[in-house]
This record gives structure tokens, sequence and C-alpha cells, in this order.
């Protein structure tokens, strides 16, 4: 298998096929985890904490007894839902940003969606934290010490179906705030209706052919298997937090606001992380909170760690879209409609992102010469786990929408999908046919073999059983740099020693996707005037917020390039400090002198030269000479790239089952920033793509609203053995931004996915599936078998 | 607990040692004595003593119930889930940790070193890579050349989040190339 893409531009460093950097140390299993830094060895004396969950969806404690949990042998402290310390905490949501700007309880980006106490006496969902949390000796004391509580519960009726809890008539998970389980309307996310263009109705009056769709997402989890941990440590009255957070500087400020703690006073210290994709929202969960109370009370650091199945905490927003579009004979859509109903579970937190954000950006960035559009959506509690960010938040929620709708409205014209959405698609800057997207669909389509795709139902049939069809979807991609301005300054450093070796600080958690990388290779090709070399380089994994330059998240796939392009001006400002210091030596003005491989010379006599190491250690003070840059993302608004998945699919229609034969994974990326590393992702995002489609979902006992399958092997996650042949495909057609214009892929790359698939599954077996996943139970309902 | 590098008595335990309770495990070539209800308990799994105890943390705990793959070691030459392995049965067994490979090891460089177009990388996290590696290594020990279904069918007990299924298999392959011209792996 090679199909190695060309680059653009030919550089150094960026965009080659190489090793990661941290691959060594990842293989022979160096690399510390922050489980592995806060093990018994390290912190003899530290004590573990363990919360109690609820076992009811919906229930109220009316009396707790504490008193056998107190007693029990190796407890050291217990805290409850009426001590002080508990009480005065605020009211406060798990989502205070989305990741991509640092944010206050104040400023938080969903303020009017407070709705989760830290340990309150009122369970919303089978495992909210509840009641009372115990640091003791072991795991195995603070479990056994939550089994001798004695609590007299007010056991509440509840409601699983967003649907059902939108009626006046249902419990109301949130009666403290308010009667209906509906989410309010709020400025961030906009109204019911949160993006309405010219006249819907009239466009589909205007229309030849009208068509409506229905598509239900559901709610896989993240998966991480590095399960979320923290260790308090107090010394006087500083805390020290160790975590695998993806972000340190915002733990750094949940931890202060809600303790009510000076910044100065919380040190938090991230290094790798075992996998991110989302989970938990962006962390500002009850965990950090008490742990860090107990650690006060018993003056010892305090543990605690998430078990497999507690790391079921969070999930994609489960939403039911309807979709409809108009178009006239030739294709021309004449208006669209989408309206999703998402579940949130039992507490809001990005519930609207995934709603209302992220699709009226991609209305901004796919839709945009669609004469007439209306997007609507409603939020709703129900008795279930939280539900919301996950790599692709919102994307894929829409795109198994939108996907579908594209290929029913292409049947009714019997027009070919591809030639269909080039005619209608594209970006709001861009006149259509948007570059981008016909280059990924015909590059998709030669890859698939698309020419032979059949009508639905009447491809090839394999012992009289076997039918196989193919299928695609596209979205637009995500984050290019203007899409990034919100996060404010990226914040780099590069200190050249006087031996010609770098520090280099680009400060951003690794969870894996490859940034850490990026920006080794950044910080080389940036610094090529000098010729560096890799080892030339240090790097440090660790972001220790006492130390660190604020921390890029790796959240919107875009750190990957946006350290990197902030290295492309501390490399310029480094190099004029260079000229300046040099510039009596060589008896030149600094702007006069030029430095290429390592060597400084004077422009107009490229003899009068000198080697910049040589120089420094033997003529200098030997001071390094630093250059920190703080750089707002380019706010030119470039558009965006396109992505797509073409699928081929085999389905048993006597046993249901689906034989996904063939992926084609394509990403217009701008610029490929590590192409080993773009690829994994592009590979990889099948595992969950894939899971989505057809294997992973939470399941619920409806009669008793309890989660049956909160753990891997109930819950189904793809192995080697379940992987199929995937195609990798790097692009650059667009181009944004900035020195290399690039734009982010690691989440895309299964946004596509459940949608191609099922699509194929359509072209195979000429009957629509619409709710994931698409397990044999439900291909053999639609083809009336069972 | 006591380390004893290589000075262990016979791996035939005497029946006196079980009575008095005193629990050896050889770990990457080492013996480490402990004694039972003092050092360890008798609930504590293979994977908890070797990582809280003495302190080998590559291996990973994550569903901690014999599903995920991230705490293989291998006891004897086999792999072996470790959080399914109580410490009490390990004891006088032979067990190796990822930190008992070489450096040079030709499965840990493969993984390392897997890049070339069409794969990607053999991980991105890297949290289950360590379960991996030494899943990998327990194959090619017992079979140097595997074919690519035998390596999908030896490692499907372990599970990548990340998704790096084919890069993995395909650095499996490399090694055991690897392993056939230069002849032999390494600890």
């Amino acid at each position: 298998m090679s199909n190695a893409y060309t680059p653009r531009v030919p550089r150094k460093y960026i965009g080659g096929y190489r090793p990661r950097i941290d691959g060594f140390d990842k293989a022979s299993g160096k690399v510390k985890f922050a489980d592995d830094l806060t093990t018994k060895l390290t912190f003899p004396d530290m004590l573990y904490a363990r919360v109690l969950k609820s076992p009811y969806p919906h229930a109220r404690i009316k009396h707790m007894d504490i008193t056998d949990v107190e007693k029990l042998e190796g407890v050291r402290a217990v805290l409850t839902y009426e001590d002080p310390e508990v009480k005065k905490l605020k009211v406060t949501n798990a989502g205070w940003t989305d990741g991509v700007d640092i944010l206050s309880y104040d400023r938080m980006m969903w303020y009017p969606m407070r709705d989760r106490r830290v340990i309150g006496d009122y369970a919303r969902w089978v495992g909210d934290e509840i009641g009372l949390v115990v640091a003791a000796e072991s795991e195995s004391i603070a479990e056994e010490a939550l089994k001798l509580v004695k609590i007299e519960w007010e056991i509440l009726p509840f409601v699983l179906d967003p649907v059902e809890a939108m009626k006046p008539e249902a419990p109301s998970v949130h009666p403290e705030l308010r009667k209906t389980n509906v989410l309010p309307e709020d400025p961030v996310g906009g109204p019911d209706v949160f993006v309405e263009k010219g006249d819907v109705e009239k466009g589909f009056s205007e229309a030849d052919v009208v068509v409506e769709s229905t598509a239900v997402h559901h709610n896989p989890n993240q998966g991480s298997l590095d399960n979320w941990c923290c260790l308090m440590e107090w010394k006087g009255d500083t805390l020290t937090v160790w975590s695998n957070s993806y972000e340190a500087h915002q733990t750094r400020m949940h931890i202060s606001q809600m303790l009510d703690l000076p910044l100065s006073k919380v040190r938090v210290i991230c290094s790798f992380v075992g996998g991110q994709f989302g989970r938990n929202d962006t962390g500002e969960q009850p965990f950090f909170l008490y742990t860090a109370l107990l650690a006060k009370r018993t003056g010892r650091p305090v543990k605690f760690r998430h078990n497999n199945r507690e790391s079921f905490l969070n999930s994609r927003q489960p939403a039911i879209y309807t979709a409809k579009a108009g178009a006239k004979k030739d294709g021309a859509i004449t208006a669209m409609t989408f309206k999703s109903i998402g579940d949130a579970g039992a507490y809001a937190d990005h519930t609207m992102f995934a709603l209302k954000f992220g699709p009226a950006e991609i209305a901004e960035v796919a839709l945009a010469h669609v004469p007439n559009l209306k997007l609507e959506a409603y939020g709703v509690y129900t008795n279930k786990l939280p539900a919301c960010m996950m790599r692709g938040v919102a994307n894929s929620q829409f795109n198994l929408s939108f996907g579908q709708i594209v290929d029913v409205l292409a049947e009714k014209l019997d027009m070919d999908p591809i030639d269909l959405s080039i005619k209608n698609f594209g970006h709001e800057e861009e006149a259509l046919p948007n570059k981008s997207l016909v280059e990924v669909l015909h590059e998709g389509a030669r890859r698939i073999g698309w020419e032979n795709r059949h009508k639905p139902g009447e491809g090839p049939v394999y012992e009289h059983v076997r039918k196989r069809g193919m299928g695609f979807s596209f979205h637009p991609g995500w984050h290019a740099e203007w899409q990034e301005v919100r996060r404010g300054r990226i914040q780099v450093s590069l200190m050249l020693n006087p031996d010609g070796t770098v520090m280099l600080e680009a400060p951003t958690v690794e969870t894996g996707s490859g940034s850490n990388t990026c920006n080794l290779l950044g910080c080389l090709e940036a610094l090529s005037f000098l010729a560096v070399r890799p080892e030339d380089v240090h790097y440090s994994p660790v972001v220790d917020t006492e130390t660190s330059l604020r921390d890029c998240v790796q959240t919107d796939s875009s750190v990957s390039y946006l350290q990197s392009e902030a290295m492309m001006v501390a490399a310029a400002d480094l190099k004029r400090k260079i000229c300046e210091l040099a510039a009596p030596k060589l008896g030149a003005k600094p702007e006069e002198l030029d430095i290429e491989e390592g060597n400084i010379f004077v422009k107009a006599s490229p003899d009068t030269h000198m080697e910049v190491k040589t120089w420094l250690m033997e003529e200098t003070d030997l001071a390094p000479i630093v250059a920190t840059v703080h750089r707002v993302p380019l706010d030119l608004n470039t558009g965006i790239p396109f992505i797509a998945t073409f699928a081929e699919v085999e389905v048993d229609t006597d046993t249901g089952e689906v034989d996904v034969l063939k992926l084609v994974v394509l990403h217009d990326c701008g610029t490929v920033m590590h192409a080993s590393g773009a690829e994994a992702q592009q590979l990889g995002g099948q595992v969950m793509g894939l899971g989505e489609a057809l294997y992973e979902e939470i399941i619920y006992d409806e009669a008793r609203g309890v989660p049956m399958n909160f753990n891997w092997i109930d819950y189904k996650i793809a192995t080697m053995a379940d992987f199929p042949e995937v195609e990798p495909v790097l692009m650059e057609v667009w181009k944004g931004g900035g020195e290399y214009g690039a734009c982010g892929i690691g989440e895309s790359t299964l946004t596509c996915t459940p949608r191609a698939v099922l699509n194929a599954i359509y072209n195979a077996i000429n009957v629509r599936v619409d709710e994931l996943p698409v397990k044999p139970e439900k291909i053999l309902q639609a083809l009336g078998k069972i | 607990m006591v380390a004893k590098k290589d000075t262990a008595p016979d791996m035939g335990k005497p029946v006196e040692d079980a009575m008095s309770g005193v629990i050896r495990l050889r770990v990457n070539h080492v013996w480490h004595e402990f004694s039972l209800g003092r050092d360890i308990q008798p609930t504590e799994t293979l994977a908890y003593v070797l990582r809280e105890r003495l302190g080998f943390t590559g291996l990973k705990v994550s569903c901690d119930e014999g599903a995920c793959g991230a705490c293989t070691v291998i006891m004897d030459g086999k792999a072996i889930l470790s959080c399914m392995t109580l410490a009490v049965e390990a004891d006088g067994h032979e067990i190796l940790t990822i930190e008992g490979l070489a450096e040079d090891d030709p499965v840990v460089v493969a993984f390392a070193e897997q890049s070339e177009p069409g794969y990607g990388t053999a991980m991105q996290c890297g949290y289950c890579t360590p379960g991996f590696v030494m899943t990998a290594k327990a194959l090619l020990d017992a079979n140097p050349n595997p074919t690519l279904d035998e390596v999908k069918e030896a490692l499907s007990g372990n599970i990548c989040r990340c998704g790096c299924y084919t890069a993995i298999a395909q650095a499996v392959l490399n090694a055991s190339q690897k392993i056939s011209t230069q002849g032999g792996t390494h600890e």
C-alpha cells in the first residue's frame, strides 16, 4: 500500500513522512502519564478518594447517616453535601469553555445553563455523583466505606426519551430551575430558530422536487483508555494538581474560581493524556474540587481516579434530525431546513454547542449558497448520562442528516449525488463550484470505483444473499486559522543557546493528536536558517502552570499548525536579534545581514561571514537569545477546505450483518504538517467512525433507567480483527492564511463515516436504516425479515 | 520487600514459604520478595503490585477487567493480562514487563519508527502501546514469521482507541522481518 501525497511546497521538515517524536518513548513505555506520576511509590502517604454514585435515575436524599462510614478503619475523611465547604461551592457547568479560550466562572460559555451542584443531595441519572465523598488509605477501603452509608431516598419519576421529556406532563429533571425540560434560548446559541435566511416556504414552493428525511444519532462514548484522574497536594496555602486534563490553564482557572484561590496559588501539571476525544466536555468536573477539599481536610495528598466503568461520564449527544430539501429539476437547491431534538441527558453543559453553535458554523461554511435556509434546534433534559462533547462535536450529528438528505434528493432528481453536491455547496466567500470540494469528491470517486456503482439494490449479489453497495458523505473541514481568532494570543518561545541548541517552548498537553511532533517540525522549519537539527531542540512535554506560557489546548484539531505559525514569527524575531548582536562584529548594520545554513553574512559581500554558534560561544557573553511571541491567529476569511469519506459495503440479507469492504478517507488539509501523523488520524478515526455506525451504543434498562453496558465487554469497540481496508488520502487544494495555511483534520476523520456507510447500505439493499448504530437486527427489520 | 539480582532460590518453592507467606516475583530477571499481608495483600493484582509497589508503570491499568489488553506483560513466555492475575498467582514465576526489553528491541523499534505512507504511525496517545508491544513480542517469540491474519488474531485482544491498527500490524510484520534477518529478539 503506497499512496504518498506530493506536497504543494516541498519543505525540509513540514509535510514529510517520518516517525513521531515521542514514538520511542511511547513504544518503550517510558512516557509517564498522570497515573504513572502519582503512584504509591511516589506519594507513599497519599489517600484515595471515592464518590457515591446514585443508583436511581431521579431521586433525592431525605436523610443520610454516615456513622458507620466514619468508623471504618482506614477512612481518613468524609465530606458530605451538608458540610460548609461543600455547600458554599457555586452551582456550575462542566463545560465552561469549548477549550478554545480560557474562561472564568462569570464569563463561562453557557452561563445561562449552570445546573450542576458539586456533591448535592439530588440525583438526575444513574451514576450522578451525590451525597458524600471519602478519603481512605486504599481504594478498596474507600469503596467499602461508601457501602456503609445509610440513605433514606425519595425516589422520583424519571424520563429517558427526549421526545417524551418535551411533553408538559413529563417529570422535570431540574425542577429547581424550570418546569419544562426544554432548555431555554440563550445568547450564545441563539433562538430556537438559530439560522434563518430567505423564505424557506417560498423556496419549497418554487422547487420541482421536495424530499424529507430523518436521521437519529446516538450516544457513543469517547472511550479514552487513560481514565481521568488527579492528585491534589497542599503545601501551605498552595495547591498542586497533577492531572491528565488536556487543558492546564483552564483547569487552574476552574479550581481557582471554584475554591476561591488566587491563580498564583494553584499549580497544575499536565503532560501526556491517553486519548482525549472531547471526553467530559471541557473538564470543569466536580472531582477536582472535592479531591482538593479532601486533601485540605486530611493534610495529605489525595488521588481520585475514575475506573473504566465510571469513565462513561459523558457521551456524544444523541440527536434526532429531520431535514427537508427542495430543488429544481437541474439540481439547483431552492430551500433546506434542518430541525434537531438533542438529548442533553441530566446536565446541559455544551448541549447547545452541539445543537446550535456548531451547525451555525456549518451553515456558514457549507450551506452559504442555499438561498433559503432554516435551522432549528431544541435541547432536552432527560435522566440519562450527560451528553455532548466528543471528537467532532455537532459535525457528526449534522453530517448524518446532511449526507442523507443529499443522497435522498439526488435519487429523486435521478442525479449523481456528487454532481448535486458540487452544484450547491460551498463557503460564502467563494463562488461555486468550490475547487476543494470538486477535487475531494472526484478523487474519492476515482479511488472507490464510483463508476461501478449501481442504482439502489441493483448492485452485485453474492451467494444470493450478500449485496454490495457504495456511498459517500462530505463535510466542510475545521478549523482554519480565521476560525481560531477567539483563541486569543498563541504563545511560543524560542531560546537559542550559545552552542546552537534550542529550547522550544510551545506548551500544549499532548493527547495523542501529534501536535508535539508538528511543533518540533515547525520549529526546525522556522529555524532552518540556523541549520538546527532535530537532536538540537529540547522540547518538554510537560505543561506546568507555574513556569509555562499559556497552553494551546488540543481542541478544534488546530494545534498542529497554530503554534507552528507563531514559531515562524518568533523565528523572524530571533533572526533580527542575532543580526543586531552580530552587526558590530561584522561592521555592518543589522538590516544588511542575513543568516543561512547557520552562517551570518553581509548580504552585499557574502565573503564577510561567520558561523553563528562559533561566534556565540567564543565571542559573546554566552547569554541565550530569546524570542517570545504572542500571536493572534489571522482574521482572514479564506473559507474552508472539504473532506469526504467513500464506503463500499456488503450486507448479508440473511443475517443483517454489514461488512465494510473499503473506506476511502479524504482530507484537503491546506498544508499537510506531518504526513504520517495525518494518515494515522485518517485511519485511526475509523475505529470511532465505524463504531458509531455499526457497533457502539450505550443501552439502558428502560424500566429502571439503568445503563447496562458501562464496560468494554458489553460496549463494543472495534479491535484489529474488525478493522477494514482504509485508504487515507491527503490533499492540498485550498490554502488558508499564514505561512502554512493549514486546516485541522483530527476530529473530522470520522465525521463522514457513519453517513457514508449508511448510504452504502441503502445502495446495497434499497432500504434505508435511519438510526445509529446499524446493528444486524435493524437491517433485518428494515428488510421486513423480523 | 527485598530485591535480589539472580540470587533467588530455586523456582520450586518450598512449601514452608507459602505457609510463612513469602511471595517471590522474578521481574525482568530480578527477584523481589514480599511478605504476604504486610507488603502485599492477597487481593492485589499483579498489575497493581508491578505498578504501585515496584514502579513498573509501562503497563497500564485501564479497564481493569480483561477487556482492553493495556496491562499485558509476559509471564513464563506467554502474554498475560496482569489486571486479571493476582500477585500471589505469579509467585515463583518469571515476569517480563516492557521495562525489561532492550533499548534496541526490534518490536519497540518497529513501533517507534512506523511511518511509511499509507499506514500512519503505530501509536497516537500511546497509552495502549506497551500492551500491544508485549503481546506482539510474545507472538513473535512463539511464531517469528506470522502472517497478517495471525498478527490480527494475536493482537485482537488489545484495544487502541486512537485506531492505529493498520500501522501496528505493519510494525509487527516489520519487526518479524528484522528478527529473521538479525536473528532473535532481545530482552
